[in-house]
């Protein structure tokens, strides 16, 4: 069973959201793995070998668009689907598009969820992510 | 006597010399001196004004006086043969005073030993009168520059100040042989753009907005302008500036962006409760689903801790909107700390983090506001709980409250192990809308908290480092008065 699930990395600095999301996910057959802390999250990436990452937009020190950038740029990560969630509106795919158009040849977020977080829609994007790299 | 050879003849006649009309007539006081300063000739402008007073002291016909003038300038021609230009007050026979500009000149005989010394008076009331009206206007343009209500300065190449008005010096200090830079900003170098420097390269007018600090460390907006001081040839010689105080004009536009701010620093931390009573409300019906009381648990947890925080967001929103004046009643810490603890250390037990509170038992009572102290108090401590809920880096978490009474101040301390904060968080917690803590934050606590300890007249400090933890030193004066902002308006 371990083999088949699809594997998700949260990260996100709210314990309240992370126990949420990492409940809410396994129960729909996820194999989740969480980090408050972007250092924390790069260090998870080899054992766990996420086939989605969901990166909260403002995480403490470094920001979730930081920790894109620079997972896009290491050829390693840079083709694994990633999910920014935010809960400000104004960081929605646009500005998502303009920060990143500071950081030229990033390519910018697979999907951009505001909260609160729909399971719906979560769950339908990661459908889509995860048909589209065709594993498991 | 004996020795004076010259003769000047008396009693003008036909045959005169016509150089005798030109000595009678000329238009100021003419006379001639011998060694002992007595008059031995004068012309008819000076027998009109001061009498037929040949043969007299010339500082007895001229001043009125009993003995030689200091810096007489006849004894000095005598001595050098030199002219002596000087201003002098002559006071004429009916008592009037005329000042006058004296010329002497030496008089030689064939042998050229100085035999006289003749005297030219040059009434100078007219350049007087110009003068004074010239000094009045000097120090009417003094006073108009002294009193402007705006900060005045004039500086010179250099970028020293050279002239300060008065409203400048009450409110920074003396500037004399100061920078600008150091006077308005207490900077040890020239500021990155500097107008003043602008002007004096190219001489043109300039406008700009400053954050200026006074002698008390008080921050004002100043709006400043600075013109050219050009000299006789056009060059810039120096440089005034003029500042205006607009800081009131800022603060308005400040509280009327704030509003615009609140609308939505509210909507982005309730979208923030509501994903946490979401998750809270799926743990509680998937837990029960599947049978799982742990899960039920958490999930009920969650919805209380979301609950709560939308209830304290609630209240730091009013008090934010009200911007409540201080009710002064007696405060005891005691009850107050008593009244929240229960509560307290069960939330800090689901963060896993101790309490430690440590409150000295002669803590008293203090004249304050009780519910704002209280509000302030849970702020700090609510605070460093969520510093501790965020830190994923310790295991063992722990707030500390530490109260305690050092006259004239209660000092009051709370301490964490939390996250900590970089430099840059730390400077900017007071400020209203920040918030460090994501989604879950409105930014008003700490602004609120600050503002509650200023208005008691008490200060608030914040030691913290990334990955060790915060602590706040609050000081909050054992009498503060009531209403110490009056002037300050509330937002409807």
């Amino acid at each position: 069973m371990a083999g088949s699930e699809r594997r998700v990395l949260i990260v996100d600095d709210d314990p309240d959201i992370v126990d949420y999301l990492s409940f809410f996910l396994e129960d729909e057959g996820f194999a989740v793995k969480t980090a408050g802390r972007c250092s924390t999250a790069r260090g998870m990436l080899d054992e766990f070998q996420p086939e989605v990452i969901l990166i909260d937009a403002l995480l403490p020190g470094k920001s979730g668009l930081d920790l894109l950038v620079s997972l896009r740029r290491d050829p390693k990560w840079s083709e694994v689907p990633m999910v920014v969630v935010t809960g400000n509106d104004t960081l929605l795919e646009d500005d998502c598009q303009s920060y990143l158009g500071a950081h030229e040849g990033v390519r910018g977020p697979d999907g951009v969820l505001g909260k609160p977080v729909d399971r719906e829609t979560l769950l339908a994007v990661l459908d889509t992510l995860l048909d589209g790299t065709g594993s498991g | 006597m004996d020795k004076v050879q010259l003769t000047i003849p008396k009693g003008l006649g036909e045959s005169e010399s016509p150089y005798q009309k030109y000595w009678e007539e000329m238009p100021c006081y003419l006379s001639v001196h011998d060694r002992d300063f007595r008059i031995i000739d004068g012309n008819r402008k000076f027998r009109e004004d001061f009498g037929e007073r040949i043969g007299q002291y010339c500082y007895r016909v001229y001043k009125g006086r009993d003995e030689v003038c200091p810096n007489c300038p006849v004894e000095a021609t005598f001595l050098d043969g030199q002219t002596h230009p000087s201003e002098q007050l002559l006071t004429t026979k009916d008592g009037r005073e005329v000042p006058v500009m004296v010329h002497t000149t030496a008089i030689r005989d064939d042998s050229e030993e100085i035999v006289a010394v003749m005297e030219m008076h040059t009434d100078i009331a007219e350049v007087k009168q110009l003068q004074s009206e010239l000094q009045r206007s000097q120090e009417r343009l003094a006073q108009l520059f002294e009193e402007v209500p705006c900060f005045i300065t004039v500086q010179g190449p250099d970028r020293v100040i050279q002239h300060a008005n008065r409203r400048f010096r009450e409110t920074f200090g003396d500037p004399i042989g100061q920078s600008c830079f150091k006077m308005y900003k207490h900077r040890d170098e020239q500021c990155l753009v500097c107008p003043m420097q602008q002007t004096f390269d190219d001489g043109v007018t300039r406008e700009h907005e400053e954050i200026l600090f006074t002698e008390d460390g008080e921050k004002l907006n100043g709006l400043c302008t600075t013109a050219p001081l050009r000299n006789a040839d056009g060059e810039v010689e120096a440089v005034i500036e003029m500042c205006i105080d607009i800081t009131q004009i800022r603060e308005l536009q400040s509280q009327l962006a704030s509003i615009g701010l609140l609308v939505g620093s509210i909507s982005h931390g309730i979208k923030g409760l509501l994903t946490g009573l979401d998750g809270g409300i799926y743990m509680v019906n998937s837990g029960f689903a599947k049978d799982k009381p742990e899960r039920v648990e958490k999930g009920w947890e969650m919805v209380q801790r979301n609950v709560e925080r939308i209830r304290s967001m609630v209240l730091d929103i009013l008090y934010y909107a009200k911007d409540r004046e201080l009710v002064v009643e007696d405060v005891d810490l005691q009850a107050i700390v008593a009244e929240f603890r229960a509560g307290l250390e069960k939330k800090a037990s689901d963060a896993d983090t101790e309490v430690r509170i440590d409150l000295a038992e002669d803590t008293g009572i203090f004249a304050g506001d009780p519910q704002a102290i209280r509000a302030m108090l849970l702020n700090l401590l609510e605070n460093s709980l969520d510093a501790c809920r965020m830190d994923k880096d310790k295991g063992d978490h722990w707030i500390r409250l530490d109260v305690r009474r050092e006259e004239p101040w209660m000092i009051i301390e709370v301490e964490d192990n939390g996250l900590g904060m970089d430099r840059e968080t730390r400077e900017k917690i007071f400020s209203l809308f920040f918030s460090s803590k994501g989604i879950k934050g409105t930014g008003l606590g700490l602004f609120i908290s600050n503002k509650i300890v200023d208005k008691h007249g008490g200060t608030i400090e914040v030691e913290s480092e990334p990955g060790r933890g915060t602590r706040f030193l609050v000081r909050v004066p054992l009498d503060a008065k009531p209403s110490i902002q009056p002037e300050e308006e509330a937002i409807e």
